[in-house]
């Protein structure tokens, strides 16, 4: 077997992980034991198919994997698809996993008289600068982003930045920092992501396996 | 000017090709344009920078915004540099060959310049060979031009080749026929574009049930047809259909081991194309090696044609092989060198006399040295 003929899936740490196992299991794909093992310091695992790999890397670092073809497939949230809009990622498939929101949220004494139909110009902590951006701009809105890559919710109250925009599931993170939920961008779940040019170079495999994991969705939303 | 600056550093997205790629690259071309030549295709060479009212006209609006603009100081009208060569072979087409019997097959390589590189491909500067087939509605050209293309891409040795059949006027034609406003067509083209089928599900509104059928219709040619034929399309729509059936059937015939898949809702990079139009990939390599379809050129004179876009042609390939080369040393009679590049050997001449010659010809990169016995290995 030649490198090309290698697959290699590209799966995000972390929380969405576990509930991506399941269907990643559920479509005949088992990793070597060794992925279940917390402190491995192995990022790159053999599965059951000999020639099929899983690599584990941050879900923003999987976009960029699946984008340039280092690796096939991959499992992302659309957050991370929007942020980047990669033209070589396809998303055929919406996994209904790692549900949740991208929001604007603000200080909750803020939010009482705040009138988000007003503002003119507005800065913003966040992980996603481009959405942010992009959001604004179609409301005719200045968006000044601050770049952060974790814990946006300590923004606000040390004064880095008035608002911010990220992501929401229950909101207990939010309402244990002193913020409130006031706009949802986007709502969000993990996609199935494949690389363009292996759909089109290897289009019966990649075509199979994006069946079977729809199949396997569809199996989880009857029962 | 500093030090850094003298040594540094070009513009984002330029570079300078060193031996043996340069030479490479030359080869490359030479054998391409060989194998269009050989079946009746005319090498054409329009300059590198015209008026920009006639580069970005009609085929060439597209390009529009990746073109470099300069002021031409003698006629003080602007001049645009080309980011792609096909509007301009379609221009001399028209304007210059109006009179030359049709079909008229034209081929050409040059260099192109754009405004941007996108982080897959970061070249702003790129060479392009390709070919364009003017004056021709028959589905016989469209086949023409892709088999030529993934031919010449086969025998430079490119493994795996496979074309990806598109459809640019099918979804315009939906849309139309679903009476879909500017902004519904805003909001479909993105997930279009990324085969979202839950996005376009939500944002599909009358056109969602056709569209996403039309998304499980991406994939292997057969599928795909069969996905196509069982669909209620509009007449304009249809027609597409039927001529891609027919385009297959003859690339099929005379390509039979071409990898073919279908992408009816495929659209980006393909805004001029009015009919067939195919993207080329290789098993090997991530990006595209070239593109092509059927297009209106000036005057609204049919053609098609395809591009090869000589950066992914070179990455895939497996690189050159330096040829054997043999130091000659100072003094050495004429003849004698003749003789050995009659035979096919490099030669590389020395210039002053050296006591090591074998160790010159070392350090020159030369395999082998010609001493008293004739050609010995330089070790």
């Amino acid at each position: 077997m030649t490198m090309e003929d290698k697959l290699v899936i590209a799966l995000p740490k972390g929380r969405i992980l576990d509930e991506a196992m399941p269907l990643v299991r559920g479509a005949g794909i088992e990793p070597e034991p060794e992925f279940d093992d917390p402190k491995t310091r192995l990022l790159r695992f053999t599965t059951n198919h000999p020639h099929i790999d899983i690599i584990r890397v941050r879900s923003f670092d999987v976009a960029t994997f699946v984008a340039f073809g280092a690796a096939h497939l991959g499992i992302c949230g659309n957050d991370v698809l929007m942020e980047f809009d990669y033209p070589e990622i396809y998303a055929p498939l919406d996994l209904g996993i790692g549900r949740c929101r991208l929001s604007v949220a603000e200080p909750v004494d803020l939010a009482e008289a705040d009138d988000p139909r007003r503002w003119s110009h507005v800065r913003i902590a966040t992980k996603y600068p481009e959405v942010t951006r992009r959001h604004f701009a179609a409301r005719g809105v200045q968006a000044e982003c601050v770049k952060l890559n974790g814990a946006m919710e300590l923004a606000p109250s040390l004064g880095l930045a008035t608002r911010i925009v990220d992501l929401v599931s229950s909101g207990s993170t939010l309402k244990a920092n002193g913020l409130k939920e006031v706009e949802v961008l986007a709502e969000i779940a993990s996609r199935l992501i494949v690389n363009r040019a292996a759909l089109k170079t290897r289009p019966g495999e990649m075509t199979g396996w994006i069946d079977r994991f729809r199949a396997v969705c569809e199996a989880r939303h009857a029962a | 000017m500093t030090d850094t600056a003298i040594r540094a550093l070009l513009p984002a997205g330029l570079r300078d090709l060193l031996p043996p790629d340069a030479d490479y690259e030359a080869e490359v071309v030479a054998r391409v344009m060989a194998h269009f030549g050989a079946q009746g295709y005319e090498r054409v060479k329009p300059p590198l920078i015209e008026f920009e009212d006639t580069l970005l006209d009609g085929a060439g609006a597209a390009t529009a915004a990746q073109s470099f603009r300069v002021m031409d100081p003698l006629s003080q009208r602007m001049m645009g540099v080309r980011a792609d060569m096909t509007p301009q072979v379609a221009r001399v087409a028209v304007a210059r060959l109006a009179q030359a019997p049709r079909p008229l097959r034209l081929s050409y390589a040059g260099e192109v310049l754009r405004v941007k590189g996108s982080q897959l491909r970061p070249e702003r500067q790129f060479g392009q060979a390709g070919l364009e087939l003017i004056g021709s509605t028959a589905p016989a050209a469209d086949a023409e031009v892709i088999v030529l293309a993934a031919e010449a891409l086969a025998e430079l040795g490119v493994p795996g080749v496979s074309v990806d059949l598109s459809l640019p006027t099918l979804v315009p034609a939906l849309f139309a026929e679903l009476r879909l406003d500017a902004a519904a067509r805003d909001c479909l083209r993105e997930p279009l574009d990324h085969k979202d089928a839950s996005g376009v599900a939500a944002a599909g509104g009358p056109a969602a049930a056709i569209l996403t059928a039309l998304l499980r219709a991406v994939g292997p040619v057969d599928a795909a047809l069969s996905v196509l034929a069982g669909l209620p399309l509009p007449p304009a729509a249809a027609a597409e259909r039927d001529r891609l059936a027919e385009v297959v059937a003859l690339v099929r015939a005379d390509a039979p081991d071409l990898t073919l898949t279908v992408d009816p809702v495929e659209n980006r990079g393909f805004e001029y194309h009015t009919g067939v139009s195919f993207t080329l990939f290789s098993r090997a390599f991530s990006g595209e090696l070239g593109r092509g379809g059927r297009y209106l050129a000036a005057g609204g004179e049919p053609a098609t044609g395809v591009s090869l876009f000589l950066d992914g042609v070179l990455a895939v390939l497996p690189g050159p092989k330096r040829p054997d080369r043999v130091y000659v040393p100072a003094g050495t009679p004429r003849p004698w060198a003749q003789a050995l590049r009659a035979q096919g050997w490099v030669t590389v001449a020395g210039l002053m006399p050296t006591a090591d010659s074998v160790g010159e010809a070392r350090r020159l990169g030369c395999g082998h040295v010609l001493g008293a016995d004739g050609v010995e290995p330089a070790e």
